[in-house]
């Protein structure tokens, strides 16, 4: 299992998902230095005020739709010319072929998400912020996001591989993600749509009272229940796709 | 003699590295050109050259006797290709994959029917040619090269994926299609057995040059058995074979004798023996065609 | 000949599923005020804001996003017609010019934004007319606004059909496309120079037609140094 994932690792360092990942600090300075951070009165928090504004437009759109061009990348090698004939011929099973793009996936979502921290270091440092760093809120917010892109992921790895073009997968990436600009500003429907989780769960304005600013049950319920849902969906596809 | 394609001074580099270097190409009319090399050699370049897909670094080209940079347009209409693997769109049918092309050239509707009679994939017609096993999908790409009825014809490695009765058949069309429609073949290949029982010329590439081009015949006779003499004194003898208007090659260590007529090899050494040389050992060398082409292309590899 | 490779064309993209997203997106963006009035519907009444021309404003908000990430994905989509088999040497071996493919790459997907756009203008007036809005329809506004918005994109369409038909891992473009998108979606903040800017059709003037004019001539120039790009590589 650490081999496979080591082989997956060493398959798409030679790719250009480097630039994919710095992406995530390109869009984090981008929205943090371009949105302007004067929108908030003088009692809040500059950090938490510059998130509040960055994380929305990271949350809504770059985090879900990143997630995809991910997994199509690592699936990019296998659709090419009989390479999921050439892994799987290997002593391995489907499932640790899976399992191990799955973790290589969330690795790598982890890295843009810390990537994107450091993008709110240097725009901190742009705009001369004095206040004294939440870090506690940020670490939430960094990580919950990162627990919540779980199903997303899982969802985009299954259209990976049954799509052979990134258009494809990217579509139906889209296609989910858009609404969710709607859902979050619905109290009765955002809660339980999987694509606004990251939103809610790097939501520095959230219930602060709770882990993950949401509450553990909507956590487990929506977040832990999209990821079964999506996950085991594309396990079972997998074992039986035929290449 | 009527030439369909003629490169001058042919030239393609990469970075530093020339992947084709002063290729003097000469495709005569109607007749089957085999262009042999080993992988990696520049056939593909070369190939992709004579479409106008890529550019050439330096030198010139011409098909029937156009230059294609600025006549490529009218060119192309009259040719055919099949370049590397075959290029398809595996959503489509293999219909809608000729369908494609046909559009472009503007012939008839019925000549996608007839093409994919010749290559044996009327049965399929209308399934998409993601199922298609490798062989089929080559048959479909050599089934596109014919849809305009090309007057030159140009197949990279078409059997490639071919099992050996695939592999035959090809070679058989392809012989009917020089003889009954007189078209002008350009065949490549690695392999010299899949050429040499087709081909009327033939060139050889190695390492991105051209170091043999001629007909078959020539390059057989370059194999015939050849009879070579280990003499003490080469130089002398040398001067006394010229000297007595004997034909020979020579080189400071051998002499070879093109002729192996007993009677003229019984001459030659009595001639050198009259004069005093010593001849150690008279030899027979036998070649095939393959060892004489992996011999050019080892030569050129240095190995 | 462009006819002829535009009919080309649009064969290939046969069951690739781009006709349904050319309808799912203009669908889209009305269903998305179907759910915006079906909530909110007593909001807009009691604001005093239940009118055509709030209705346009809010459709035309969201057309941007829409509109560049069908961009991103149809122009990936028709790269991949022929990156994935590497099918460029057979469409460049045949009697065409490059400039000719590339041409006709963009007309059919200049064709089918248009489609789109057309689409978008109906399922909007429908869904205008169901909601019974306040005021008289305001044809030639919703017509206006939605092709404003699609001309406006034109620059977007070039870069993201320049950088897909390049592209050997699609990744890159459709990468690209997201930045795109998060730029549309922060054009409010955004100096009037950024392309991703036009599509909102706002700038310091108040003038859309500005972003429209903008966007052709911009649209034409990026078009021009893609196709140059494209006509002076190496097919591989």
């Amino acid at each position: 299992m650490i081999s496979l994932l080591q082989s997956e690792w060493y398959k798409v360092r030679k790719s250009n998902i480097i630039y994919i990942l710095f992406a995530a600090p390109l869009v984090g300075l981008l929205i943090g230095i371009v949105g302007g951070s004067s929108v908030f009165p003088v009692e809040v928090n500059q950090w938490a005020g510059a998130l509040l504004m960055m994380n929305l437009t990271y949350a809504l759109l770059f985090l879900p739709l990143v997630t995809g061009v991910l997994a199509a990348t690592v699936c990019r090698y296998e659709h090419q010319a009989g390479g999921w004939k050439q892994l799987l011929a290997l002593p391995v099973t489907r499932g640790k072929v899976f399992m191990s793009k799955y973790l290589l996936l969330i690795m790598l979502v982890l890295v843009v998400q810390v990537l994107y921290l450091g993008s709110i270091f240097v725009v901190g440092i742009v705009h001369g912020f004095t206040d004294s760093f939440p870090m506690e809120i940020v670490w939430k917010s960094i990580l919950g996001g990162w627990v919540a892109t779980f199903p997303l992921v899982a969802l985009q790895l299954w259209m990976s591989i049954l799509f052979k073009s990134f258009a494809a997968s990217f579509s139906v990436n889209v296609i989910f993600t858009l609404p969710t600009i709607l859902a979050i500003n619905s109290e009765k429907f955002g809660p339980y749509y999987p694509w606004a989780q990251p939103v809610f769960m790097m939501n520095v304005g959230g219930d602060t009272s709770e882990f993950f600013f949401i509450p553990w049950e909507q956590l487990i319920t929506v977040v832990g229940g999209s990821f079964l849902l999506f996950f085991i969906g594309g396990f079972l596809y997998f074992q039986r796709k035929s290449v | 003699m009527e030439y369909i394609v003629e490169t001058n001074k042919l030239t393609k580099r990469f970075g530093k590295e020339y992947a084709v270097e002063a290729v003097d190409l000469r495709i005569p009319k109607g007749e089957i050109y085999g262009f042999l090399g080993p992988n990696g050699a520049g056939k593909t370049t070369t190939i992709r050259m004579l479409l106008g897909l890529m550019e050439p670094t330096l030198g010139n080209i011409k098909v029937f006797g156009k230059d294609l940079k600025r006549e490529r347009i009218g060119i192309l209409k009259k040719v055919g290709s099949l370049v590397e693997n075959p290029s398809y769109y595996p959503h489509l049918t293999a219909y809608e994959n000729l369908e494609t092309i046909r559009k472009i050239y503007g012939v008839p509707k019925k000549r996608i029917a007839d093409v994919l009679e010749i290559v044996r994939l009327s049965e399929v017609t209308n399934k998409k040619v993601k199922g298609f096993s490798l062989g089929m999908k080559q048959r479909l790409g050599i089934a596109s090269s014919l849809l305009n009825k090309p007057e030159l014809l140009i197949l990279d490695e078409p059997t490639n994926g071919l099992d050996p009765s695939g592999i035959i058949e090809i070679r058989n069309l392809i012989k009917r299609l020089s003889k009954e429609e007189g078209m002008t073949i350009l065949i490549s290949s690695h392999l010299l057995s899949e050429i040499d029982q087709i081909a009327d010329h033939v060139g050889v590439i190695s390492k991105g040059k051209m170091i043999f081009q001629d007909t078959i015949d020539v390059m057989r006779r370059q194999s015939q058995k050849k009879i070579s003499l280990k003499v003490n004194d080469y130089e002398r003898a040398n001067r006394i074979l010229i000297s007595n208007g004997m034909k020979a090659d020579f080189s400071i260590d051998s002499i070879t004798l093109p002729e192996h007529h007993d009677e003229d090899i019984a001459n030659i050494v009595r001639v050198l023996v009259e004069n005093n040389i010593s001849v150690y050992r008279i030899e027979e060398e036998k070649r095939s065609l393959e060892s004489t082409f992996l011999q050019m292309t080892a030569e050129e590899r240095g190995l | 000949m462009i006819g002829k490779l535009i009919r080309t064309d649009f064969m290939k993209i046969r069951r690739k599923g781009i006709w349904f997203l050319t309808v799912l997106g203009p669908f889209g963006v009305v269903a998305l005020q179907m759910v915006n009035y079906g909530l909110r519907k007593d909001w807009f009444i009691q604001q005093d804001i239940y009118s055509w021309f709030y209705y346009i404003r809010n459709v035309i908000a969201f057309t941007p996003f829409a509109l560049i990430l069908g961009i991103v994905i149809l122009t990936s989509f028709m790269a991949s017609i022929e990156n994935e088999t590497n099918a460029w040497k057979q469409v460049i071996a045949l009697p065409v010019t490059k400039w000719g493919v590339y041409l006709s790459k963009y007309t059919t997907l200049a064709i089918l934004l248009v489609v789109s756009t057309c689409l978008l203008t109906l399922f909007s007036l429908g869904f205008g007319m169901f909601l019974g809005l306040d005021g008289g329809i305001p044809y030639l506004d919703l017509i206006k606004y939605c092709f404003y918005t699609f001309f406006a994109s034109l620059p977007v369409l070039g870069l993201q059909l320049w950088v897909a038909l390049v592209s050997k891992n699609q990744g890159i473009p459709i990468t690209l496309g997201i930045f795109g998108v998060i730029l549309s979606y922060m054009a409010y903040f955004l100096p009037d120079w950024l392309i991703w800017k036009w599509p909102s059709l706002d700038n310091q003037w108040d003038e859309p037609i500005i972003n429209v004019c903008l966007g052709l001539a911009v649209g034409l120039a990026i078009y021009l140094v893609g196709m140059i790009d494209f006509m002076r590589r190496d097919v591989k």
